[in-house]
């Protein structure tokens, strides 16, 4: 009797330690306010895909830009990130932040906004005019430079200012800027509340140029590798999935960005979603953010160092 | 030099509080003759300085009117000039400045606002001070300050509140002769409010006595007594009798009518001013 | 003289002996760099804000300039309102009873809030920062001057009125200057008030693209905090020398009292 009694006890306990742990990880997610290319992330929670892998996605921040997302994760406040190549490089090539980017949120989806009545046609002819950009390093000050460049101008033809895109619309109307470049919902939301006429979509002036990443916090990404895995199946689902249900896409980008239904769905029509992360375009952004004096480093491998684990974070994450 | 004239208080009675039956001044009468020196004599709190507030036109009686010359008074004036015991100099400007304030106001020209107020600093002893702030000279020199700016308006009547109070024996009995001397020239009227009888028998030609409230004139006297007077000389010394022993029997009275708090001083005058005045200092 | 030296050495030690425990801590690496760039960094960063500008093209005296052009647009427009209405709410207390539930309501409001109908109202240009400004400035300013005016002994009123001022002489002769030393705290902590509103009021985009405040958002958007400190440390160094210039116009102003 007794030698089954721990027969018995042994096989529970045994049984109790081998059953997987029913707990689901935890992860902080952060992106930017309104802003579009996030929809993978949206969809994600949404449809449940990060559940689906195991993981409990809390949303801990939302942000009016990639700069104080950066902040976030230097004071480890957030895991993971959707935010701008460009603002995440400058970040880490600045030594503000240790972050990891490890896959591509969306490729272009930005555009150049002039008034509706305004005559001009071309970028160059923007010399001597007021341009609002959303921040300074951001992906938009990166492709308005470009744009600039390419069209023969210097850059101080244009003057340059800061304004948070939801006062741009207002800023355009009453004249106080003659144009912006901001990311889709807002380019769009010019154009369909009568205000503006887009001068150039991004995928003009950069052809397929990646935006935004799946950036994850160092210390995140160093530690806890399955996570990051789990999340960026989750992302790459969710990628695919927008790709291929458009009207449900739509409903959860009005639900996010709170725009009316047409604005979202002309502005989905402007964003690629893709979720490979390339090496070269990071050189690319690295070696003009320096350029553009943004960023002390000057050695863009240094930088992609930093940037992508090349142990490969970025690995072929097909669901 | 302006004329001199008379100035005649007739019936003047001020209730303690606006509408209050006890009454500070029951009914005050008395006359300064054109260009001579009144000292009015009293308890402290008989309302000694509401009676010269309402000569001076910056309180108004509720019965009873003041006359200076020809004319009822009805506001302040420069021609009612009017000193206190604590020196109201403007800090901020000089003693000329100070002195010549009420002739910038009628608008006289630089040149001879300066000439003025030059002449009546000399007057008064202080030539050579011109240059210096209040908070350099002192009480005595400001109190002299004072009387040269009330001075430089020429007024007809001139009101002095206890003005020399505040001050040490020595500088007030020198203060008394600057008076003395500057109306010499001036004959202005005078009406010399004071709780000090030395001082009212050496410079009034009369001292008016006042009662306890409600307050009234109980005794009057003339100083026959020709100018410079010995303060201890025997007929001041008779008069100042005289006066001390009326202002014991009317503190007595006081005290026996249970009056003893009305010989507390009355609240500031500035709390109860009206007229132009309205709002007080506390917020 | 050397007491006077002394003194400053005295007042200048502190700050060394913060400067190096700082740099100590950053370079031992108990204070991540990232967080709080120490001395040296700062000064590096300060360096390139002379020499390069930034936004990059944009000189450091470029927003010195646009920043010190607003705050002495906001704080002269809440003088030239403030110090009249506080010597008239000075002299009338049924003024003052109408006027003082406006008062009371409008002033907690702190500057920035009003930030969103500034730029709705005046854009994004000089204009809405000037106003932020002068909301910041007015209120102690006001209530300064009108404490000024309350605590003129009222026997220096009187006699001004026995020698016969007029309204107009009672004004500009006896309350203004009476009033002064009250009115320039009031400047001082007006001046102070509307320098820390400006730096804030900045963040909200400027359409000259200068300004310090913008500037330091710069800073902020590229993620360069030994600039933002950099920066910081200027408008710390302007603010203290604002106080006091001020301070010795009010010592020589007020030599009478």
């Amino acid at each position: 009797m007794k030698r089954s009694v721990v027969l018995l006890s042994s096989l529970v306990l045994l049984a109790a330690a081998a059953s997987p742990a029913a707990a689901a990880e935890k992860l902080r997610l952060g992106y930017l306010r309104s802003d579009l290319h996030h929809l993978a992330a949206w969809v994600g929670i949404e449809k449940g895909f990060f559940r689906d892998e195991g993981l409990e996605v809390e949303v801990a921040g939302i942000f009016n830009a990639g700069a104080e997302e950066m902040s976030a994760f230097a004071s480890k406040g957030i895991d993971v990130g959707y935010l701008g190549m460009a603002p995440s490089v400058t970040g880490v090539a600045n030594k503000a932040a240790s972050v990891k980017a490890a896959a591509l949120a969306n490729a272009e989806g930005s555009a150049i906004v002039v008034r509706a009545d305004s005559p001009l046609r071309q970028v160059k002819e923007l010399a001597g005019k007021t341009v609002a950009i959303p921040g300074y390093a951001s992906v938009q000050d990166f492709l308005l430079h470009r744009a600039l460049e390419a069209a023969g101008l210097e850059a101080g033809a244009v003057k340059i200012i800061v304004v948070k895109p939801p006062e741009m619309i207002t800023a355009l109307e009453s004249s106080q800027i003659d144009a912006f470049i901001a990311w889709e919902p807002h380019a769009t939301k010019a154009v369909t509340k009568g205000v503006g006429r887009v001068l150039i979509p991004s995928s003009q002036i950069w052809q397929g140029h990646p935006c935004c990443v799946v950036a994850f916090e160092g210390s995140v990404a160093h530690d806890r590798p399955v996570v990051v895995q789990a999340f960026l199946r989750a992302h790459a689902k969710a990628t695919a999935f927008i790709l291929a249900n458009t009207d449900e896409a739509v409903r959860t980008g009005v639900q996010y960005t709170g725009m009316d239904e047409k604005t979202v769905r002309m502005a989905l029509g402007n964003i690629t979603y893709r979720s490979e992360l390339e090496r070269a375009p990071v050189r690319e952004y690295a070696s003009y953010l320096a350029r553009l004096g943004y960023i002390k480093e000057t050695d863009p491998d240094a930088i992609l160092r930093d940037y992508i684990d090349p142990a490969g974070l970025v690995k072929d994450a097909r669901p | 030099m302006a004329v001199s004239v008379e100035l005649r208080v007739e019936g003047v009675e001020k209730a303690f509080d606006a509408g209050s039956e006890r009454r500070i001044l029951g009914g005050v009468s008395f006359t300064a003759p054109a260009g001579s020196i009144l000292c009015v004599l009293g308890p402290s709190g008989c309302g000694k300085t509401t009676l010269l507030r309402i000569i001076a036109g910056l309180e108004t009686p509720d019965g009873g009117r003041v006359t200076i010359g020809d004319r009822v008074v009805a506001g302040p004036a420069p021609e009612i000039g009017y000193i206190t015991q604590e020196p109201t100099l403007l800090p901020w400007r000089t003693v000329l400045g100070n002195v010549e304030l009420g002739l910038e106001f009628a608008g006289v020209p630089r040149e001879k606002r300066h000439a003025t107020a030059l002449q009546h600093l000399e007057l008064v002893e202080l030539a050579g001070f011109d240059g210096y702030h209040p908070k350099q000279i002192s009480g005595g020199m400001k109190q002299k300050v004072a009387l040269a700016r009330s001075l430089a308006v020429e007024p007809r009547v001139l009101l002095l509140d206890e003005p020399f109070a505040a001050l040490d024996a020595q500088t007030r009995n020198a203060l008394q002769e600057v008076l003395l001397h500057v109306l010499e020239r001036t004959r202005t009227t005078v009406v010399f409010v004071t709780h000090n009888v030395d001082e009212a028998v050496f410079l009034g030609d009369a001292v008016v006595c006042m009662t306890a409230q409600p307050t009234r004139v109980g005794k009057f006297v003339e100083v026959n007594v020709p100018r410079p007077r010995d303060r201890t000389g025997p007929e001041l010394n008779a008069l100042r009798k005289e006066l001390l022993v009326f202002l014991a029997e009317e503190r007595l009275k006081a005290r026996l009518a249970g009056q003893e708090n009305s010989l507390l001083p009355p609240p500031p005058a500035a709390a109860r001013s009206v007229g132009m005045f309205d709002g007080s200092r506390g917020q | 003289m050397s007491g006077r030296r002394w003194h400053f050495l005295l007042q200048l030690g502190p700050l060394v002996a913060v400067a190096l425990l700082w740099e100590a801590l950053g370079a031992a690496g108990i204070v991540p760099e990232n967080r709080l760039p120490p001395p040296t960094h700062v000064l590096g960063g300060l360096g390139e804000l002379i020499s390069r500008g930034l936004p990059p093209g944009s000189s450091l005296l470029g927003h010195c300039a646009a920043s010190l052009r607003r705050v002495f647009g906001g704080v002269g427009a809440a003088l030239a309102v403030a110090i009249p209405l506080g010597l008239l709410l000075g002299r009338s207390s049924r003024l003052r009873t109408l006027v003082h539930p406006f008062v009371e309501l409008t002033r907690p409001i702190p500057p920035l809030a009003w930030v969103p109908l500034a730029i709705l109202w005046f854009g994004i240009g000089d204009l809405s920062a000037v106003f932020i400004i002068f909301l910041g400035a007015f209120f102690p300013i006001l209530l300064n001057t009108v404490t000024g005016v309350l605590s003129i002994d009222r026997g220096l009123i009187e006699s001004a009125v026995i020698l016969g001022a007029s309204k107009r002489d009672l004004f500009l002769k006896v309350l203004a200057p009476g009033a002064t030393p009250a009115i320039m705290t009031g400047v001082r902590i007006a001046v102070g008030v509307g320098w820390m509103t400006l730096v804030a009021a900045e963040f909200t985009g400027v359409k000259s693209g200068y300004g310090l405040g913008y500037m330091i958002m710069t800073a902020r958007d590229i993620q360069r905090a030994d600039q933002i400190v950099a920066g910081m440390l200027v408008i710390g160094l302007i603010g203290f020398g604002m106080d006091s210039l001020i301070r010795i116009g009010e010592r020589r102003l007020l030599q009478w009292r």
